[in-house]
């Protein structure tokens, strides 16, 4: 069926199409360059080069490594809550809390209620598109996310902020659209990890993108997997990017129980090890994958965003990627 | 109404509200002094630091964690689990046998830890929290709580290696691990030990098998009082059962619990009970003479001398500055109460 969503939409991509999950490394000098505009040493301009420059950078070396649905690997993004908390209303940014080891977040307050003041996204999809003929994913952090990653001192209850998040997403989704952007992935981490919570998660992106034209993905990693599904099937998206290789590909598992019948991104390499997986276990991986999914519906990509990774353990990372689905392809 | 838990109920006038840090507290701030430790990681990591600048920047925040909990007048206080790297590998990985395993987020918040992967063959061969302790103890001028995440939560949140092995073995294995641990523990003069079971509180059909792993631990706790403390889910269901566990003191998440100030007003506690009526998860400052009012409600009903008012869990979900503010409170809500005493 998404199938021809895509074919609708004009899109032709190829069996097992390849794609990133949304973040890809930042490059030394974007990091000097975000650390020197941190410290006031350089103007908006100079780092907004540095992103453009870094956003180029990664759209060649997708095209190059012959990702078929590309990024623009938010070489602007700070944290995929924060980003967003920053450029609606109604957000107040937080302190420094743990992730986990060694790495940090802002997470922000909401302190008021919540409003899309204009198009935050549009700009960079445009920029990114402009730089290439295949199709770049708008990437959204999806309302149900934002609100479980933020504090919240504004709303009576979780639901409150959520559909008003619904809401005002929704209106970034809309301009996303209007600008000609055909696949956006809406990204719901969160979802996973409080199985009572998913009906409010599946309402707001009900929400978020009813009768709106486009692909939709939604991006869910590290949690509970098991307890969410097949629930989670309902949420109103056309393909579930979900890291499979974290976690031994235990999902299968539950898929051979209870079939997965939408389309999925399929994750393959893991993103939180510098370790470069063997092409043919990354292979197999796809293989044991596709005893159980039928072929026409499988994406392939990595686990999750490749920010944690050097620039060219992710290019390496990706090529592993693309060589695992040329090789079932061809086969 | 019958409390079948406080026979000897003191009355309000005579109970002794203390303050305590609940577990956890944030390793970082925004002063470079609280971003040391995050730099000396970074630094070691990138191969231009080594292992003694972590461990100097480490005693440098668990020294300033000491202090915000001194300034903020606690009673109790713990060393912030500043060295831990999360609350399941900071002990599976002292321990002989289970191996480092993939990334998974700690039950429903952002933060994340290895799991561990192992068969159900543990052994401690060397203290697991001792020599932090000891660190802590010799720094505090209050008394302070060692914190020790469970054999339950351990086991549940640890891979076998073997699919066909017996998850609950492993249950047994790590609170024999972790026996041996608050022995030692004791030994030293911990005076309050907490096991930390935030799976409990979700999981409610564990709670027989948790009940034999808390008998064999609490045999070793000499002269210590041993918390419980259940976080991240409704206890509630739990309560009267957990009146009947082997410790001393209970530690409950008030945020997930809306029915558990009455279930207490209804059953009573013959334990003295630590009242996470604070969120430890959210900004939020609640209101001073709300809360007073909902440990009064409790206090009446409990038969021992004295309560705990402390978060609903660890503070590290917080940023320092609320997280500092939030000990405040801790003590601001006490003297309210004592106001209201009087």
């Amino acid at each position: 069926m998404s199938r021809s969503k895509l074919r609708e939409l004009g899109l032709d991509l190829p069996l097992l199409p390849t794609t990133s999950v949304g973040s890809l490394p930042k490059p030394p000098y974007l990091l000097k360059a975000r650390s020197d505009f941190a410290q006031r040493k350089i103007q908006i301009e100079e780092l907004k080069d540095a992103e453009r420059r870094a956003t180029s950078f990664w759209i060649r070396r997708q095209e190059e490594l012959g990702l078929d649905v590309l990024v623009d690997g938010e070489m602007y993004r700070g944290d995929m809550v924060a980003y967003f908390a920053d450029r609606l209303s109604g957000f107040e940014q937080g302190g420094l809390v743990r992730s986990y080891g060694n790495r940090y977040y802002h997470k922000p307050i909401i302190v008021d209620e919540i409003g899309w003041k204009g198009p935050i996204t549009v700009e960079w999809w445009r920029y990114a598109q402009g730089l290439t003929s295949k199709p770049v994913k708008g990437m959204l952090t999806g309302p149900y996310t934002i609100m479980d990653w933020s504090f919240n001192e504004r709303y009576a209850s979780r639901r409150d902020a959520c559909l008003a998040l619904a809401q005002e997403v929704r209106r970034e989704v809309e301009a996303l659209v209007a600008a000609g952007c055909k696949v956006i992935q809406i990204d719901e981490p969160a979802v996973s990890v409080r199985p009572e919570e998913l009906n409010l998660a599946v309402e707001a992106m009900e929400i978020t993108t009813r009768g709106l034209k486009a692909y939709f993905l939604t991006h869910i990693c590290y949690g509970d997997f098991e307890s969410i599904y097949p629930g989670m099937l309902d949420l109103a998206v056309d393909n579930f990017d979900l890291e499979m290789s974290n976690s031994g590909l235990d999902m299968l598992r539950v898929f051979s129980k209870r079939p997965f019948t939408s389309d999925i991104s399929y994750g393959v390499v893991d993103v939180h090890t510098h370790v470069i997986e063997n092409a043919a276990a990354v292979e197999q991986r796809l293989r044991r994958g596709l005893e159980l999914l039928p072929i026409e519906n499988v994406w392939v990509d990595p686990d999750c965003g490749l920010k944690t990774r050097t620039v060219e353990e992710a290019e390496t990372k990706l090529e592993t990627v693309v060589a695992a689905a040329r090789a079932v392809r061809n086969s | 109404m019958t409390s079948p838990f406080a026979l000897q109920k003191c009355s309000v006038n005579e109970m002794n509200l203390l303050t305590a840090n609940h577990s956890s507290y944030p390793r970082i701030g925004s002063t470079p002094e609280e971003q040391a430790l995050r730099r000396a990681i970074t630094r070691r990591d990138q191969g231009r630091g080594t292992d003694s600048d972590v461990l100097a920047a480490e005693d440098c925040l668990a020294l300033l964690a000491l202090q915000d909990q001194q300034n903020a007048g606690l009673d109790l206080v713990t060393d912030g689990m500043i060295r831990w790297h999360d609350p399941v590998s900071h002990l599976a990985g002292r321990l002989e046998g289970p191996r480092t395993g993939d990334l998974l987020r700690y039950f429903d918040t952002n933060f994340y830890f290895r799991r561990p992967v192992t068969n159900s063959k543990l052994a401690r061969t060397n203290p697991l929290v001792l020599d932090e302790f000891r660190w802590a103890a010799q720094r505090s001028a209050q008394s302070v709580k060692t914190v020790l995440t469970g054999p339950l939560t351990l086991a549940r949140l640890s891979l076998l290696e073997d699919p066909a092995a017996n998850p609950d073995v492993l249950v047994m294995s790590y609170a024999e691990a972790l026996s041996a641990e608050i022995g030692d523990l004791a030994a030293a003069g911990a005076g309050a030990i907490q096991i930390d079971e935030p799976w409990i509180a979700k999981h409610s059909f564990d709670l027989p098998l948790a009940l034999q792993a808390w008998s064999l631990i609490a045999a070793y706790k000499g002269n210590a009082k041993l918390w419980l403390a259940t976080f991240f889910g409704d206890a509630a269901p739990l309560y009267a059962r957990l009146q009947e566990s082997p410790f001393d003191v209970l530690a409950f998440d008030f945020t997930y619990s809306p029915n558990l100030l009455h279930v207490i007003e209804a059953d009573g506690s013959a334990k003295p009970l630590g009242l996470g009526l604070i969120d430890g998860r959210n900004t939020k400052l609640e209101d001073t003479s709300m809360v007073a009012r909902q440990v009064e409600r409790v206090m009446a009903h409990v038969a021992s001398s004295h309560c705990y008012l402390t978060t609903s869990c660890g503070l590290e979900y917080l940023p320092r500055d609320r997280a500092r503010q939030k000990l405040n409170h801790l003590t601001a809500i006490k003297n309210s109460f004592l106001g209201v005493q009087q």
